[in-house]
């Protein structure tokens, strides 16, 4: 029946939209603080959603990540770093589009290659992540080449490499955390569903 | 726990909380796009008058605004610290190193902590007279020009509230696991990468097999109930248009009028 199939498909996408809030709102399971760094395990969750839904719902899924990180870079900011990049929506939503995408891409691409499930996830997890920090990084460049309108007119030229540098460390452990977490995480869950149907 | 939307609502029977949900979202938006414009002194202090009219519409008392404003503290400060110190132009004043601050870096920081303050406030103002459920309504009603051009909107506005709608549960099921790894000794405070991710893992499976375990249930109950589709649902509470809605709309506009007469 595949009326059943789109509640439930609903339903799923609603719970896992829950979940980005939560992992939004509550540092412990949204950021996890390592020294001065604070690495996010977020995509984590998105690259998740792709593989247990679909690349097109793992879109979806990094898509609202997108959009809360883009409302609240205005009224409820995480960081100073939030202020300055993320109040462009290309910059804050694009780049977690096209984490859903690349991982869905490159999970599906793996899987006829590759018997072992975990290793092809934990390759488009760290694909996944590796797509989220270039594509931040890029923009930003990108946008202050362009000269584009700030909200917060700061001098660019003097402030890049410093965010490069936060963006840059920070990418690393997140794509290591996301390759090995990600399957420890995705493999029983995507079992579990199957059990069931 | 910083919380930008949940637990923040307080319930009244004021001028703005009696507007509908739409409105006030879309109010919100422009008066936001408004504070782009706004860049001397005069067009900045008209903007916080209109916002300190708002609060007094609202009813709520001032104390729950410097209580939304307390964890965003540092975060303003050192905004607003980054501006003065790496702005150019204008006299210097004083220079070391890469930092230097001068006369016109001074005056933008200024403004800046006003434009943060306004927008928090204006934000602040939404979440506490409107429930997170009114809010997801109003989305649906903003969004739906899309229509025309096939974008699911009711779909979407029933995802968001479902979505927020179990984000309370999800959040107790964590606390319920966090504290069941606790008492087997996990600490989550501290440790080096290898630690987190294995006290990470325990954490966020539990919470997605919950999750899904949801989802399943819900869709068993829903279709039970009859749901096929998203868009002929009918609604318990619906939100109109209201005289308040037309009165602050005009006010708002008159008061962005004002901002781009009075700005440089």
């Amino acid at each position: 029946m595949p009326k059943t199939k789109n509640t439930l498909r609903l339903n799923l996408l609603a719970m896992f939209i829950a979940i980005i809030i939560l992992q939004t709102s509550i540092p412990l399971i949204g950021y996890i603080p390592i020294g001065p760094l604070s690495i996010t395990i977020i995509p984590t969750t998105v690259v998740i959603a792709t593989i247990l839904l679909g690349t097109t719902d793992g879109a979806i899924i990094g898509g609202v990540w997108g959009l809360i990180t883009f409302v609240r870079a205005y009224i409820w900011p995480t960081s100073p770093l939030a202020t300055i990049v993320f109040v462009n929506p290309i910059v804050s939503v694009f780049p977690r589009i096209m984490i859903g995408l690349v991982a869905g891409w490159a999970y599906t691409a793996l899987r006829k290659r590759f018997k072992n499930q975990s290793l092809s996830v934990s390759i488009a997890a760290i694909l996944g992540s590796i797509t989220n920090t270039v594509l931040v990084l890029g923009l930003i460049y990108v946008f202050y080449k362009a000269k584009a309108p700030q909200l917060y007119q700061i001098n660019m030229e003097k402030l890049l490499p410093y965010l490069i540098g936060v963006v840059g460390t920070n990418g690393v452990p997140e794509a290591i955390f996301s390759g090995i977490v990600t399957p420890l995480i995705a493999v029983p869950l995507s079992r579990a569903i199957k059990r069931r149907q | 726990m910083s919380n930008f939307l949940f637990g923040r609502y307080l319930p009244g029977n004021s001028w703005v909380h009696q507007m509908s949900p739409q409105s006030k979202l879309m109010l919100s938006f422009y008066f936001v796009i408004v504070i782009f414009f706004a860049n001397n002194l005069a067009s900045y202090a008209a903007l916080a008058v209109l916002i300190a009219i708002v609060i007094l519409l609202s009813g709520v008392s001032i104390l729950f605004f410097l209580k939304g404003i307390r964890p965003l503290v540092w975060l303003i400060i050192f905004t607003v610290a980054l501006q003065i110190l790496f702005s150019a132009g204008g006299t210097v004043l004083w220079k070391w190193g890469p930092f230097s601050v001068t006369n016109l870096s001074l005056i933008n920081g200024g403004f800046i902590f006003i434009r943060f303050l306004l927008i928090i406030m204006i934000s602040t103002v939404l979440t506490l007279t409107t429930t997170p459920l009114a809010i997801a309504d109003g989305v649906q009603t903003v969004l739906k020009p899309l229509k025309k051009v096939k974008f699911p909107v009711d779909t979407l506005a029933l995802m968001l509230s479902i979505a927020l709608r179990f984000v309370p549960t999800l959040m107790d099921e964590m606390e319920t696991i966090l504290n069941a790894q606790r008492s087997r000794g996990v600490d989550f405070g501290s440790g080096s990468l290898k630690h987190r991710v294995q006290a990470a893992v325990p954490l966020l499976v539990p919470l997605f097999t919950g999750a899904i375990n949801h989802a399943e249930n819900l869709s068993t109950a829903m279709e039970a109930r009859g749901f096929s589709d998203s868009e002929h649902r009918s609604k318990y509470r619906i939100y109109r248009w209201q005289l308040k809605d037309t009165v602050s709309w005009l006010v708002f506009l008159l008061v962005g009028g004002l901002v781009l007469y009075l700005r440089k």
